[in-house]
């Protein structure tokens, strides 16, 4: 360890300048935004108090928004975790080319978000998807399906569009936890002849239980800020199924021009956001995430 | 029972590689097929005739080339300072001690919890009023942002394990503390620059959400952004979008090829310690 104080605020002060101004800033001004009536980007606006504030939080509209991002988020953690888990154990066995394969599972993570779009509709779409060819053809259902129009199907389309992109990041977290597990304990769990089921419960699931409640606070926050998969996949359509806070926020922003209502409700999702992650971590990490040096 | 078994192995991890490789191998063999067959109802499973038109028109109608060097502009630049302003400020946080380090930490962790959404409304009045709204200076400025606090989280994993004999050695030898960060300690932490770079490379180039607000003329538009306009609501050009994705992500991969295990290094270590 350095010793010398001035040393480490030196070095830290270039990023914490470039914090204030790009992250403090905005935060203060979003505030500022919030009290004003401002509608076009960049106009000046009367003091409005709370208004903004009562205005939103007495609306339908928020409340119907913050339900699809609450089920939106519930949906992608959950599945996007589970499929991280089934994949990671299945990976973690020996097979021939283990190596490269669990490296390179991460492969879908590393596209943008406009090819993950473009498969998505491609394969989903009602008169040229493969997805609908293959029901049609095996007689599963008789007329296509509009996956991202249907107002029932579509938040399930775009989570299982979403989910195919996360879940190998997902996995390669959770193969390294599982690589931690000693090989005599799986051996000595062999031994005693517990079945696959036991030795899940108790070798496997104990050693990683730590990692997944990481991945699981990650796989949350970063669900709930999603915004390009579902604008180019639906723009929050149809009828607001897929409207969550980020499509609502950039939609009050930039195609109603309401700034100031815009600007409540980033902060209304930001004090949620803060509350559920300092409850996590309080609640169900043992430690913090932020491990210190 | 032990063939049973290898069987039931290769057949599980098969399934998980299709789950992960179909989709790809469908858009990768659709950009090859001629436009007759792309929008026939009935898809076929390996192009009848191979095309490259998708391709071509990509470079004839489109500005895809500007697109593709603007974002390469802006991943670079934007991984150039993220490099500088995170190593700084991760060596500052893992290897010297003083008074509120570990507040400044857990700030630094806790930025992950701003709404992304919420930076866009304030950046774009600050960056109109400087006068680089629509230009790719802002987006690499707002990128950096994004991806410093992520980048010093991941460095942790590199920076630990260094030991500080080499650094008293040298320290010892009349070196100033920068020297011995710039000569000594970057070069033994390469590996985990290597991770941040391509980390952030990354993110640059899938980001969206920025470039679409702050990008106005098409000659400024990023790869993704301009690839959106494939996508409108009345009118896809599938064709268009199947060649062009093939082509952003090639450069993910080759970048991942190159620095993936330590990347993968870093953000495992991260969560497991």
């Amino acid at each position: 360890m350095q010793k010398d104080p001035y040393f480490g605020y030196l070095l830290i002060l270039p990023l914490l300048v470039w914090a204030l101004l790009t992250l403090i800033y905005p935060l203060v001004e979003t505030i500022r935004l919030s009290v004003l009536d401002v509608g076009y980007v960049g106009t000046p606006g009367a003091f409005a108090g709370v208004s903004n504030y009562v205005r939103i939080l007495a609306g339908g509209e928020f409340w119907r928004t913050l339900r699809v991002s609450v089920t939106w988020t519930a949906l992608n953690v959950a599945f996007q975790v589970l499929l991280a888990l089934v994949a990671a154990l299945v990976l973690n066995q020996e097979f021939r080319g283990h190596e490269f394969v669990r490296t390179w599972i991460i492969l879908p993570w590393l596209f943008p978000s406009i090819v993950l779009a473009t498969m998505g509709k491609w394969v989903l779409d009602p008169t040229l998807g493969v997805v609908n060819y293959l029901l049609l053809s095996s007689g599963l259902v008789e007329r296509p399906i509009s996956f991202l129009g249907s107002p029932g199907i579509a938040l399930y389309a775009v989570t299982a569009v979403n989910v195919w992109r996360w879940f190998p990041f997902f996995t390669v977290i959770i193969l390294a936890a599982l690589q931690t597990i000693p090989r005599e304990l799986g051996e000595a769990a062999d031994m005693d002849g517990a079945g696959y089921f036991a030795r899940l419960w108790h070798v496997e699931l104990p050693t990683i239980s730590e990692v997944l409640k990481v991945v699981i606070l990650i796989a949350s926050l970063w669900a709930i800020n999603i915004f390009d998969a579902i604008w180019l996949l639906t723009r929050g359509g149809p009828i607001y199924k897929t409207t969550t806070l980020t499509i609502l926020i950039y939609y009050k922003a930039f195609q109603e021009y309401r700034i100031s209502q815009a600007a409540t409700i980033s902060l209304v999702m930001f004090v949620i956001l803060l509350a559920y992650g300092v409850g996590y971590l309080r609640r169900v990490m043992k430690e913090e995430v932020a491990i210190s040096a | 029972m032990r063939t049973v078994k290898t069987i039931g192995r290769y057949l599980s991890v098969a399934a998980v590689l299709a789950v992960v490789m179909l989709p790809m191998y469908w858009v990768v063999i659709c950009s090859f097929k001629t436009v007759p067959e792309l929008t026939s109802p009935t898809p076929t499973f390996w192009p009848k005739t191979f095309t490259l038109e998708h391709y071509t028109r990509l470079f004839e109608q489109v500005p895809f080339a500007r697109y593709f060097l603007n974002s390469v502009y802006v991943a670079l630049a934007a991984t150039g300072i993220t490099l500088v302003l995170a190593s700084l400020a991760a060596y500052s946080v893992y290897r010297c001690r003083y008074r509120g380090r570990e507040l400044l930490y857990r700030t630094f962790i806790s930025i992950y919890i701003f709404p992304r959404v919420l930076l866009i409304i304030p950046l774009y009045v600050a960056f109109t009023g400087l006068g680089i709204i629509d230009t790719l200076l802002a987006l690499v400025i707002v990128n950096v942002t994004i991806v410093a606090p992520f980048s010093v989280w991941m460095l942790r994993a590199f920076f630990v394990g260094v030991p500080l004999e080499l650094e008293d050695a040298a320290l010892v030898d009349g070196a100033s503390r920068l020297q011995v960060l710039v000569r000594v300690f970057l070069p033994l932490s390469a590996p985990g620059l290597a991770a941040l770079a391509l980390n952030s490379f990354l993110m640059c180039w899938t980001e969206y959400l920025f470039a679409v607000a702050f990008l106005i003329s098409d000659t400024n538009k990023t790869l993704p952004v301009g690839m959106a306009h494939f996508l409108q609501q009345y009118f896809i050009d599938w064709g268009l979008l199947m060649s062009s994705s093939v082509i952003i992500a090639i450069p993910p991969i080759l970048l991942f090829g190159l620095a993936g295990r330590w990347f993968i290094k870093g953000l495992t270590a991260g969560a497991i310690k």
